[in-house]
């Protein structure tokens, strides 16, 4: 969570102005809270490791009990209260290189890392993949998923509504990069598990083999658990398998990622309800220590109107979907109508149409607009000739002789309620109207299916029934047993479900090792700080995103082909090229200040620097008027900005951006840079008035003072020996 | 020019670096930047000996500063009262602006900074009544720090004494 301010920093400034102050007079004192600022500095900047904690702990006791003076003693209160407050701050800044609050500048972390809900390290795997260096760009994902192929395809991509491109034209494509680079390096074998710790003996069980489940069984076995993943189904994959069509998603995508954790170890036992056929008595005898939910929301919602369970053809959608995916691909019925307007609803009525339903209809409640399936979804079922039906309220399914014939709706509009964002749908009476339908699919959402828990007394659920826990550590109300993914959230995305897996393992760990639980939920963690890819300001702003080739029409309707084709190679390269590198670069605006209000240069034109007044961006006017001079690069506070001298000329570079390169002159003496004309220029322009010299030659500082020294020696008259 | 003037004696300089040491501690600099710089010159030969100059270069405080007139962002300035040439550290931005313009090598490049520094006569020293630290420091006592008008003059009486010592 932000803080408001962050401590570390806080501290920092403290202790910097007590130094500064010169009340520390006694000399000792004074060297230790030196150190300790140094010390807290490495923590800020995201150098410090394990032992700079207890170093700090230990020269902060010293200087506050040897301290001779008040204010020496004070100093190491100040320290020593700050670390007693916030600890687990300072722990999380050692260990993540992230400081959540932005203050520490140099760690402060990119906002699509922040929004992914299992913190992947965007910004460095783009540049990785960017670089080619697929299998390494895997490696990074993996260490906060363990499922880059799937969410590949599949993921709902929070991240890249938080990209900051997005504010100069459209947002970095992370999600279609993630399933290149896992593609290509799953082809070339590179696609590797990291090396597991050694084996700690003992057991772990996962109840689900879906992302959730499979990403804890992942984590704990890389941290050297036996795990075993109890599954009712005889597949692994959970709703990645059962709720997502193969036409999105195909099943050995997710065989293949599955079988790396088969290769770490992880025992799977597929067609095993946990509650029927095992229960928790039966897995402690065996000898299992602590307990991992993840058991997904399968149960649908029911509609509540007449006639929905007098037909074999209204169906539940996630039990269609499942059926079709475990095999059954038998024609559902001639006309198809599917109620629902989410991610799930699409599914199914895409699924249908793939089946051989004649005609397919969508019946939302809603309008388009307030639809909560991805808008790419959306699009892709109108191509293929899914009809939809906005603002409708089924009221009855009827039929004649054990037929269906249709769903009874009545229009509706939509009303704004007091204190909710979204509309609410009101019927307006006498409107009704029937769709015909053979067949009527349901998908107006899903629960957790509680039954198979009954047996687990004392777990808490909460008002949604959901299990309730502790959303830091994924802590249910009972002793080592933990849950997370859709059992926890309710119908929720993949990346959700992997993050709270891997959180669970974390704290699945931390409780069989003794070590206490964080109270606060653990900041994304900064696994690399990659080199810049350097990209020529013309090319930065001119790349487009690009756009996903799609199956041809005939295909996408009648078979489950795969339908995002993927990116080339090539477009994927070029696509992470584009990526601004949030974080490294945090946007605080130093750079347009120094240039625009300071220099008055104005070459800087940054406009997605500014959330709430956005001016065009453009890195190609720099070219035209920056005079080189530095001052954006010497007050970048993290290194974003960069001023080099190479290859005869100088470069200026925004992470990794060329925004400005200018040949250089050199000193007519010694040979030592002067800098390039431009530069020189805008210096001789402002004197000229005042600078008369006879001598044009160009001279570095240190020739100058020479001459003059010299001049001034040959000048002066000598006494004779 | 500034108010004030530091004359070195050069005949009385051997190169000690004192100056340069203190100036450097005074003002709390790392590695690179010398504000007061001692140049050492030759050795030539005068008379068949060979002989050395020490030529001790502060900043001159001139009249028209180049580095004033090139600063784009008024970080540098002339103190109206007595005319030293200093650098606000507050409103430099680091371009180098200064140190490109100046004729004599004077600003120098504070890396720790990121900001330009000059001499500056230790004018903090000075507004307290205090000399600046090369002066203060100097071993040989070669420095003199005060009015141009007087170290001139304290030139002319050497020179006609020993005028008249005929020597």
């Amino acid at each position: 969570m932000p803080e408001t301010k962050c401590p570390v920093t806080d501290t920092i400034g403290k202790l910097s102005t007590v130094i500064d102050s010169g009340g520390l007079t006694d000399p000792r004192s004074r060297r230790r809270a030196e150190d300790i600022l140094a010390l807290l500095n490495d923590v800020a900047w995201g150098r410090a490791d394990s032992e700079h904690l207890p170093a700090i702990e230990s020269l902060t006791r010293k200087l506050e009990e040897q301290g001779k003076t008040e204010s020496s003693q004070n100093a190491g209160k100040l320290v020593r209260t700050a670390l007693a407050q916030h600890r687990e701050i300072f722990i999380s800044h050692i260990d993540t290189h992230n400081c959540s609050s932005g203050d520490c500048l140099r760690l402060a972390p990119a906002p699509c890392q922040m929004t992914c809900p299992a913190g992947l390290d965007i910004p460095t795997y783009v540049t990785l993949i960017g670089m080619g260096r697929d299998a390494e760009a895997i490696d990074v994902i993996r260490r906060d998923c363990p499922f880059p192929w799937v969410c590949g395809l599949v993921c709902t991509r929070p991240c890249e509504f938080m990209c900051v491109r997005a504010r100069i034209d459209t947002p970095i494509c992370i999600k279609s990069l993630k399933g290149f680079a896992a593609e290509r390096a799953m082809s070339e074998g590179s696609y590797k598990n990291p090396p597991k710790e050694p084996d700690k003996n003992r057991k772990v069980c996962v109840i689900g083999a879906g992302p959730g489940g499979m990403s804890a069984a992942y984590y704990l076995s890389l941290k050297g658990y036996g795990v075993r993943v109890i599954e009712q189904q005889p597949v692994a994959g959970g709703m990645l398998l059962l709720g997502i069509p193969r036409y999105r998603l195909p099943r050995e995508v997710i065989d293949r990622e599955v079988v790396m954790l088969k290769n770490l170890g992880v025992e799977f036992q597929f067609n095993t309800a946990f509650g029927t056929d095992i229960t928790l008595q039966q897995l402690k005898t065996e000898g299992f220590e602590a307990y991992f939910v993840a058991i997904g929301a399968h149960q649908s919602f029911k509609l509540g109107i007449p006639g929905e369970s007098d037909f074999p053809q209204v169906k539940q959608a996630i039990d269609f979907l499942r059926d079709v995916a475990l095999g059954d691909r038998q024609v559902p019925g001639k006309h198809a109508v599917v109620i629902g307007g989410g991610n799930v609803a699409i599914d199914a009525a895409r699924t249908c149409l793939r089946l051989g339903c004649e005609s397919v209809t969508l019946a939302y409640r809603r309008a388009r607009s307030e639809m909560p399936a991805d808008h790419e979804e959306v699009e892709q079922a109108e191509e293929e000739g899914i009809r939809f039906e906005f603002l409708n309220i089924p009221s009855e399914i009827i039929g004649s002789g054990g037929r269906l014939e249709g769903l009874r709706c009545l229009k509706a509009k939509l009303v704004s309620k007091k204190g909710q964002d979204r509309k609410y749908p009101v019927p307006i009476e006498g409107s009704e109207y029937t769709i015909g339908a053979d067949v009527i699919i349901c998908a107006i959402g899903q629960q957790v299916d509680t039954a198979c828990m009954e047996s687990v007394k004392g777990l808490e659920w909460t008002r949604r029934q959901t299990i309730n826990v502790q959303m830091a550590t994924m802590e249910s109300s009972l002793e080592g047993i933990f849950a997370a993914g859709d059992a926890v959230t309710g119908p929720a995305t993949v990346i959700e479900a992997i993050g709270g897996g891997k959180r669970a393992a974390e704290s699945i760990d931390r409780w069989l090792s003794g070590i206490p639980q964080p109270s606060m939920p653990p900041v994304p963690t900064r696994r690399r700080r990659v080199e810049y890819l350097e990209v020529p300001a013309i090319t930065k702003m001119t790349l487009k995103r690009p756009e996903m080739p799609l199956l041809n029409i005939d295909r996408r309707r009648t078979t489950f082909q795969q339908v995002e084709l993927g990116h080339t190679e090539n477009m994927v390269r070029e696509e992470a090229r584009r990526c601004l590198r949030c974080d490294i670069c945090l946007r605080c605006g130093k750079c347009v200040e120094v240039c625009r209000d300071r220099m008055k240069v104005d070459a800087l034109q940054m406009g997605y620097f500014d959330f709430d007044h956005p001016v065009a961006t453009d890195f190609r006017v720099t070219e035209d008027r920056c005079i080189l001079c530095g001052a954006c690069a010497t007050n970048c506070p993290t290194g974003a900005m960069r001023m080099e001298d190479r290859g005869g000329e100088r470069v200026l570079s925004l992470c990794g951006t060329l925004l400005n390169r200018k040949k250089l002159l050199y000193c007519q003496s010694c040979g030592a840079v002067l800098g390039p004309e431009r530069y020189l220029d805008f210096v001789h322009k402002r004197t000229h008035a005042v600078a008369r010299v006879a001598d044009d030659r160009r001279l570095c500082e240190v020739c100058a003072r020479k001459s003059t020294a010299k001049f001034s020696a040959a000048g002066a008259p000598v006494k004779r020996g | 020019m500034s108010k004030y003037y530091i004359y070195q004696d050069a005949k009385r300089c051997i190169g000690c670096f004192s100056c340069e040491s203190h100036c450097k501690t005074k003002n709390n600099l790392p590695i690179g930047p010398r504000l007061s710089q001692i140049i050492p010159v030759g050795p030539k030969k005068l008379n068949n000996l060979p002989r050395m100059s020490y030529v001790f270069m502060p900043c001159f405080h001139c009249q028209e500063p180049w580095c004033v007139a090139a600063c784009p962002t008024g970080a540098m300035q002339k103190r109206p009262k007595d005319g030293i040439v200093f650098v606000d550290d507050t409103l430099c931005v680091g371009c180098k602006a200064c140190i490109t313009a100046c004729p004599w090598g004077t600003p120098q490049w504070n890396p720790e900074t990121g900001k330009a520094v000059k001499c500056d006569y230790c004018m903090d020293r000075v507004d307290q009544g205090l000399e600046p630290a090369c002066v203060t420091k100097c071993i040989t006592k070669c420095l003199h720090f005060g009015d141009p008008a007087k170290k001139s003059q304290s030139k002319r009486d050497r020179h006609a004494k020993k005028v008249a010592d005929f020597e």
